[in-house]
């Protein structure tokens, strides 16, 4: 255990709390009273990581089993990194202060493909070769879930295995092999081959994959038994699913600093650009009464004076108005803040807006995403510059000053009518603002434009779209700052250094991990934050594997090429993708699954409709 | 009806990591979940009324830290202790709740044990010095002081001393600077130290209740 050493270097740590543990609620066990023990990393920061939902259902999830042990580890900044290695501090867990590379398992949250190197670096932290042929033990197994693993291909040479989908469902069946496997002393080539034959779970090594000569993937090829496609686990009963009592509650603030319930999974919307909206899929709710106890469970466990209400798309749920009453009944009686801050615009009504009104007020933040209609059909983005401007009209009504509006640059078909359309929006916005008569007396209107870039994704409409080079980005990105010059309107938009690495990783292959281990060897690590971000490292690191950015990041992909995640099921179709890109080129919109479905596939496994 | 509550509570072991202002926001957490029945403050923004007589150093143990609070119910001190006991990190106890006695601007100085590995001669040397000027940060700026008249050594054995320092609203000497001016008179950095503080006087030489 290393408080001692710990001791000696945390008061030179920039907020020691978040490397030392022992917060409330965190798990404590006997390690001679475990068989099993988990490292849970979520390969960025405490402050980020403790905001992460999945985390903490995961960790209570295997704390439940009175013998296995999960434990919780970050991304040291480097300050810590650096005093850890001049100490010969190995990277630890926060429960037991002990090395990770102890554990039996070691498993990565994958939220966002910027937090690659830092696996890579957790890993060496860890005292572990970070190539999997490089760890022939059976123990720790490393393996890595969330969202990511959609596409693992370019992390694939790392890790020796993947979730994917839902972890509640597939976490503790995968631990229980590992222990009958340790128990048979089996080698970790024998355990990987039975853990491919559970559903969900994907092993890399098990795929021979080649390719053609115009460097696109020919063919992946199972080995030993590996199913040919991995599909992906979901809960089906969701309102019966675990969900933790407690949260650990951290010492110092944290990015999310609140009690969190998730009220619905999947999303009924279909944009097209959004990963999320169809690796979730498909939507189930939870009933009030879960939520409700849920919500109280959580209150009282951590004293939190802040809930939000989690999920893609809070507003969807199909009784939001019976919800927010009931809840509010609770948190207004204990001073709790109710937050919801994933809020349709169209979905936006006045009683609404009173139920938020009557907690807190903050800013509003809308995602209208294009300029124009015709975009936002492109992108089937199914709201109207009359929703946006009659949302705002309420939230003005309310007493709301500030209105923050997301945009995506770089959309496929977009020209730069659709950049005018978004100077219009804002125009008609102000416009809005000044008939508003009982507008909140010397306080002016503010407009925060947010200009994110469109990044394509694997397992969307948009999968086959180029992403635009960075000159044409910029083009955008000066026009419309030459054309806003309102001082009322904020604009911040990313950075193109940023996007065009998550869009190469996004849809890359297995040639990628190479570059990824070269750039990390070069010090590239927390490629997420601006002030350590090294692109200039990132290129040649590219260069030096002999590897075209473009071809990853700005090719268009015919709709029959093999995509390097071709042998990953996320229950949603290819075939649903593809007719939903053609949708997208000629400007057609889809209605919601609500209203009617699409057939994107999905109810196959759940045996039946999504919506009754 | 208000009622007056002083509760004395140790930081020890990770909770010394733990800084002035979370701490607030520890004990805050901890009052919603058990549920006691403390006080607002009035205004835009109310929030629960905690003080704490003293802050403690980031990384110093206290077994003698205390705040003050109101309560809006008439609860027995014993239960105001189980239930913030129930309700805090492990690192956190509450050791006991009273009715305030003194003011917290009656508070003179604090006692500290300090467990240390250094040159033991040279320690005895640096105290006995007639002047220990060292630089200390202060809302204005850095200031440089004489520490010597302020620091009174109780037991100074190898690898142990007992010291009292000022504390309170006037002048505060947080136990960290002296030994950080040790370390920078002789150049050396010291290998282990653990600093306790282990009571809190007040100017008529009682005890801080």
């Amino acid at each position: 255990m290393y408080k001692e050493k710990l001791d000696k270097i945390l008061l030179k740590i920039q907020k020691p709390s978040r490397y030392i543990g022992g917060e409330l609620n965190s798990v404590q066990k006997n390690p001679d009273d475990v068989t099993m023990r988990f490292a849970f990393c979520f390969p960025d920061t405490y402050d980020i990581g403790m905001s992460h939902l999945g985390m903490k259902i995961l960790y209570s999830l295997i704390n439940e089993v009175p013998e296995y042990w999960c434990e919780r580890v970050f991304m040291p900044l480097p300050d810590m990194e650096e005093k850890m290695r001049e100490n010969d501090i190995l990277l630890y867990g926060l429960e037991s202060l002990e090395p990770i590379k102890n554990s039996d398992f070691i498993g990565f949250t994958l939220q966002y493909e910027l937090s690659y190197t830092n696996v890579l670096s957790m890993l060496d932290l860890a005292g572990l070769p970070v190539y999997s042929k490089d760890r022939p033990d059976l123990t720790p197994i490393v393996c890595a879930g969330g969202p990511c693993v959609c596409n693992a291909e370019p992390i694939a040479d790392f890790v020796d295995l993947c979730i994917l989908g839902e972890g509640e469902e597939v976490n503790l069946e995968l631990m229980r092999l590992l222990e009958k496997c340790k128990a048979e002393g089996c080698t970790k080539h024998e355990f990987l081959v039975r853990a491919s034959q559970i559903e969900g779970i994907y092993v890399p090594s098990l795929y021979d994959i080649s390719y053609n000569d115009d460097g696109t993937v020919k063919a992946i090829t199972p080995l030993e038994n590996a199913p040919a496609t991995v599909r992906k686990r979901i809960i089906k009963d969701f309102d019966k699913v675990y969900y933790p009592e407690n949260f650990v509650v951290p010492f110092s603030a944290i990015v999310h600093d609140r009690a969190v319930v998730e009220v619905l999974r999947g999303c009924i919307r279909g944009c097209r650009f959004c990963q999320a909206g169809y690796l979730y899929r498909p939507f189930r709710e939870k009933s009030i009464d879960t939520i409700e106890k849920e919500t109280i469970s959580l209150c009282e466990t951590t004293g939190y004076d802040e809930v939000s209400l989690s999920s893609l798309s809070t507003s969807d749920y199909s009784e939001i108005e019976t919800l927010l009453g009931r809840l509010t009944d609770y948190t207004d009686k204990e001073s709790i803040n109710l937050a919801l801050p994933s809020m349709r615009i169209d979905r936006f009504s006045d009683e609404l807006l009173q139920k938020i009104k009557s907690v807190r007020k903050s800013g509003l933040t809308f995602a209208p995403e294009a300029g124009t209609q015709r975009l936002r059909d492109v992108i089937n983005k199914n709201i109207t510059e009359e929703n946006v401007l009659e949302s705002c009209r309420i939230a003005f009504e309310g007493g709301y000053t500030s209105v923050k509006l997301y945009f995506m640059l770089g959309l496929p078909t977009e020209t730069m009518e659709d950049m005018d359309g978004i100077k219009d929006l804002c125009d008609k916005i102000i416009d809005l603002w000044y008939t508003i008569p009982n507008r909140p007396k010397g306080k002016g209107i503010q407009i925060s434009v947010s200009l994110s870039t469109f990044i394509p994704k694997p397992f969307t409409p948009f999968e086959f779209e180029p992403q635009p080079t960075e000159e044409e980005i910029d083009k955008k990105q000066k026009y419309l700052l030459d054309i806003i010059n309102s001082k009322k309107v904020n604009i911040s938009w990313s950075r193109y250094p940023f996007t065009i690495l998550e869009a190469v990783l996004a849809r890359g292959d297995r040639r990628l991990c190479d570059v990824i281990y070269k750039a990390w060897k070069k010090g590239c690590k927390l490629d997420g934050w601006s002030e350590y971000y090294r692109y200039d490292l990132w290129k040649e690191a590219f260069k030096e594997c002999g590897i075209d950015v473009a071809f990853y990041a700005n090719r268009k992909r015919e709709y029959d090429e093999v995509m390097p995640w071709s042998h990953m099921d996320v229950l949603v179709s290819r075939d649903f993708f593809i007719a939903e890109n053609k949708k997208a080129h000629s400007e057609a919109v889809t209605p919601n699954c609500r209203e009617k479905c699409a057939g994107c596939g999905v109810n196959r496994c759940i045996g039946g409709k999504c919506f009754e | 009806m208000n009622k007056n509550v002083r509760i004395f509570f140790s930081k020890t072991g990770r909770a010394i990591y733990i800084s002035h202002l979370d701490l607030y926001r520890v004990f805050q957490r901890a009052v919603k979940r058990c549920k006691l029945p403390v006080w607002e403050t009035q205004g835009f923004n109310p929030h629960i009324y905690i003080t704490f007589a003293l802050p403690l150093a980031l990384g110093t143990e206290g077994i003698c830290e205390s705040l003050d609070t109101k309560l809006t119910e008439d609860i027995s001190f014993e239960e105001i202790c189980e239930r913030l006991n129930s309700a805090l990190p492990r690192d956190i106890r509450v050791i006991s709740a009273s009715e305030p006695v003194y003011k917290n601007t009656d508070i003179e100085k604090s006692e500290y044990e300090v467990n240390i590995t250094a040159d033991n001669a040279k320690l005895k040397e640096f105290f006995a010095q007639e002047k220990i000027i060292t630089e200390k940060k202060t809302k204005k700026g850095i200031s440089e002081i004489d520490l010597k008249p302020m620091i009174e050594i109780a037991e100074h054995s190898d690898g142990f001393i007992r010291l009292r320092l000022p504390s309170g609203t006037e002048t505060n000497i947080n136990a960290n600077l002296v030994f950080e001016a040790f370390e920078k008179q002789y150049g050396v950095e010291i290998d282990l130290i653990r600093i306790k503080r282990t009571a809190v006087y007040c100017k008529n030489g009682e005890i801080f209740r």
